[in-house]
């Protein structure tokens, strides 16, 4: 049955999967390209002192990719849900609802974790054959907190199209903004480091978002 | 026998505020095919919801299989299918995707009787449900239904957006699919001339309450139409019938005073005389369970 439901949540994310996973690696490809245009024109020293001096990742390209790709999973994957009311059939599955929605986040999170380590991955990996590993883990950890938007804009975005009232959405997303806004506020390098543990258990604490939409679509608070 | 669905003192109102019904009780026993009939609004799909634990009633208790409806085991859930308004489905699916996502839900899954039922349609395993007519996809839902192989079979509106067809089609098939299975059906529909081709039991609701409950056969029997020719009446407003319980939703066709009534011919004759009335001129005519639903609830 966990197979079933995986399956039914893979047709209707699988297309915004591939397509943001080929996006993602294209806006990073085009990200080390740039670096490497830097490189073959004036060497990889200058590029290792704007680095240091100037507080440059040159992963800029990449900054709202991971939010946009978020907002783009979660509307893939829970729009269908709610359109004519199908969540009714979901709901009627015979199948712990706690688990179902469960395992429809946690595909959700899985795709969204593949996209992510895709991107990073390629990034450091051409990052490390001209950077030193300080560099190249500095990067990283300036990226990490988009990375986590990216899984913040999914949940707020599947806990809106989850939701049944109109006016519980737009608040919704208003405090989904808000957590955004603040998730960018910080334009340096490593920026958000010392409060990473916080946002990583921010995160774990929004799991539970979607749930509460569904529980208030049980309760029968729709519009 | 325990009743298949119990729902007792049901009370519910709009978020408007607006008073659905208050203290709804009805059963439905094993094997019966009930047909729950009312206008717009008057809760046909919000019971439905109730029971299916989408909407939290005001107040009232509901039981399938003598589980409380707030907290049905997925082993009961198993046991119902449903099918929603507008038979929504997953539209994202093709015909077979969607059989094999079911199938693995289901103890009793009969695969055969989805597909027997598809190669009818002309359409091809691998085309999108979303891509297909009202009329095919009410089948689509129709077939995940027998192929479920439920005992409790609910059935929201199902007639809504299909043509005289597809209806009878669906109609056909599912009558001869419960008669021979011994299925419990709770239905609802706003076409009645369908439901008068399926079901043995019905509940009529009015704006609030139940007008009447009870097996279809026993309120065609019990329930007459009377046409009284008098061209000499005057409108329905002030004519003396009106003072009479025995008479239900008088109304002037023509010379013609149409009344309702669950009073036989004999006695409605006797309150016709008291009433200096000329009963020669009163005729029984026969009705169609439209008919008597439209006697019931009235024309407006």
């Amino acid at each position: 049955m966990t197979q079933a439901i995986l399956y039914k949540e893979w047709l209707k994310t699988r297309k915004a999967f591939w397509v943001s996973l080929a996006a993602a690696l294209m806006l990073a490809a085009y990200a080390c390209l740039a670096i490497q245009r830097i490189v073959v024109g004036k060497g990889v020293e200058h590029v290792w002192l704007i680095m240091l001096l100037k507080d440059q990742t040159f992963l800029d390209i990449l900054k709202y990719v991971p939010l946009a790709i978020g907002v783009a999973l979660g509307v893939a994957q829970m729009a269908p849900e709610m359109s004519h009311k199908r969540l009714k059939l979901t709901l009627h599955l015979p199948y712990p609802t706690n688990r179902l929605i469960l395992w429809m986040i946690l595909l959700g999170v899985i795709e969204l974790s593949i996209i992510w380590a895709f991107t990073a991955g390629a990034v450091a990996i051409y990052q490390s054959t001209i950077l030193p590993h300080e560099l190249v883990s500095r990067c990283f950890i300036t990226s990490l907190p988009w990375y986590l938007a990216g899984y913040i804009a999914y949940l707020f975005t599947a806990s809106v199209c989850l939701e049944g009232r109109w006016a519980m959405r737009i608040i919704i997303a208003l405090v989904a903004m808000g957590i955004a806004c603040v998730l960018f506020m910080q334009p340096a390098p490593e920026a958000y480091w010392g409060a990473m543990g916080a946002l990583i258990l921010l995160v774990i604490i929004l799991l539970a978002l979607p749930y509460r939409s569904v529980y208030r679509f049980k309760e029968g608070l729709q519009d | 026998m325990q009743p298949v669905i119990s729902v007792k003192n049901l009370t519910q109102r709009y978020p408007g505020g607006r008073l659905i019904y208050e203290n709804l009780s009805f059963d439905v026993p094993q094997g019966r095919i009930l047909g729950l009939l009312g206008k717009n609004g008057t809760g046909k799909t919000t019971t439905i919801n109730i029971l299916m634990g989408y909407l939290k009633p005001l107040a009232g208790e509901c039981r399938i299989f003598g589980q409380d409806i707030t907290s049905l085991t997925p082993a009961t859930r198993a046991r119902i299918a449903l099918l929603i308004e507008g038979h929504v489905q997953y539209a994202f699916m093709t015909i077979s995707q969607i059989e094999r996502f079911y199938s693995k839900f289901y103890p009793k899954w009969n695969r055969d009787a989805y597909y027997e039922l598809m190669s009818r349609l002309k359409v091809t395993p691998n085309q999108k449900i979303s891509s297909m007519s009202c009329g095919q996809r009410s089948q689509v839902a129709l077939g995940l239904i027998l192929a479920q192989n439920a005992d409790l079979l609910v059935l929201d509106d199902f007639s809504l957006g299909l043509d005289p067809g597809y209806r009878r089609l669906f109609v056909d098939y599912l009558k001869e699919y419960v008669s021979a299975e011994d299925k419990t059906v709770f239905m609802t529909s706003h076409i009645i001339q369908d439901m008068e081709r399926l079901i043995d039991d019905c509940i009529i609701l009015d704006y609030g309450k139940i007008l009447t409950q009870k097996p279809v056969a026993e309120l065609m029997s019990t329930f007459h139409c009377y046409h009284l020719e008098d061209g000499s009446r005057p409108v329905p407003g002030s004519t003396p019938l009106v003072d009479s319980k025995e008479i239900i939703n008088p109304s002037m066709l023509g010379s013609t005073l149409e009344f309702f009534s669950f009073t036989p011919k004999e006695e409605i004759a006797q309150i016709l005389k008291a009433k200096h009335l000329n009963p020669s001129e009163l005729k029984e005519i026969p009705m169609t369970l439209e008919d008597a639903f439209i006697g019931l609830t009235g024309k407006y």
